[in-house]
């Protein structure tokens, strides 16, 4: 059977109990304007686009034109815990997202540090085991530290969203030997790459070590011209899962001619 | 009146209001946000049994882009 790009019904996924086919998951944030970001989206073909909520003026319609928007795009929400430097706000700012979205989805985002805005691995977990308890389903941002995952799995996470590197900096995935040692222990466990990712070439990355995800906000929105960039990203994601798939070949520390060298004509025949 | 503080600015209201008058007395009308008193949940359905005291933190958030 031939595959072709776009052909994306038949890859099909689950994740959080919805099937999919689209393993790119997008932010909302950060773009020039509320048209560029729809028409980003629904290029990206995106199926789960993340969302925030912040503290309302008095007389404001709540979430204005944004949120009519995400709504009206009909795909799959996804509330983060944004801000949240402790379990306790998260655990709160989880309960407000599930009463204004109308989703048990939760990413669960706590700053340890506000440098380099690195999860607080020890706050994330205790947040998790909460809300896990109260009916959510729990994307947690972690780093890509192999025991923080084992913790969360412990507590009944199903998916972990490692980062590849720091919210914002498009540095790529930092620690690949890390990433695939998560990928290896969990093979059962929902993968995303969450944070990071500047380039469509760090997608492709990320899905060929086998994530089954990659979630990214900053280097679509960023770029020059988000939408295509958006449409860059969809065939990036594409390209590295089918790779993946696909069984890539093993690396050799040395030549391998790939023409046959049965029948080598000329050359070879002559000799000063 | 009692002192209270909304979305960190403070603000003065009759006493023994609960969170569904409070929210109708400072305007904020429409529907699609979610309200915290002193950091934990306020669910839709408690709102009237939810009485503001004096000293209240009170959050009131809506839907924003995030990543």
């Amino acid at each position: 059977m031939t595959r072709h790009m776009n052909k994306t019904d038949e890859n099909f996924w689950e994740i959080g109990g919805k099937t999919l086919n689209s393993r790119l998951l997008i932010g909302s944030a950060l773009y020039p304007s509320p048209a560029n970001m729809e028409d980003a989206i629904k290029t990206s073909g995106a199926q789960i686009v993340t969302v925030a909520l912040r503290r309302q003026a008095a007389g404001d319609k709540a979430g204005g034109d944004f949120w009519n928007i995400i709504k009206s795009l009909g795909i799959e929400v996804l509330p983060n815990t944004a801000g949240s430097h402790s379990a306790k706000e998260a655990i709160t700012t989880a309960q407000m997202a599930r009463e204004v979205f109308g989703t048990n989805w939760i990413k669960l985002e706590v700053i340890g540090d506000q440098y380099n805005l690195q999860p607080d691995p020890f706050e994330t977990v205790k947040a998790a085991e909460v809300l896990i308890k109260d009916g959510f389903e729990v994307f947690p941002y972690t780093t890509d530290d192999l025991v923080v995952a084992k913790r969360l799995v412990d507590v009944g996470c199903k998916i972990i969203m490692p980062w590849g590197s720091m919210i914002g900096s498009g540095k790529g995935l930092m620690n690949p030997d890390n990433l695939k040692a998560i990928r290896k222990q969990f093979p059962e466990l929902k993968l995303i790459i969450d944070a990071g990712i500047g380039k469509p070439s760090h997608a492709t990355q990320a899905m060929e070590l086998g994530y089954d995800g990659v979630l990214l906000n900053s280097a679509i929105a960023l770029a020059h011209d988000p939408v295509k960039m958006a449409d860059a990203f969809r065939y990036a994601v594409e390209a590295g899962r089918f790779g993946y798939e696909s069984g890539t070949m093993q690396q050799r520390e040395f030549a391998s001619p790939s023409t046959p060298t049965i029948g080598t004509p000329f050359w070879h025949q002559y000799k000063d | 009146m009692i002192k209270i503080s909304v979305n960190g600015e403070m603000k003065e209201i009759q006493e023994g209001l609960n969170v569904k008058e409070m929210i109708d007395v400072l305007k904020y009308k429409t529907k699609g946000f979610a309200v915290a008193v002193n950091t934990t949940f306020v669910a839709i359905n408690t709102y009237e049994n939810t009485i503001i005291k004096d000293g209240d933190m009170i959050d009131i958030l809506a839907p924003v882009q995030g990543g």
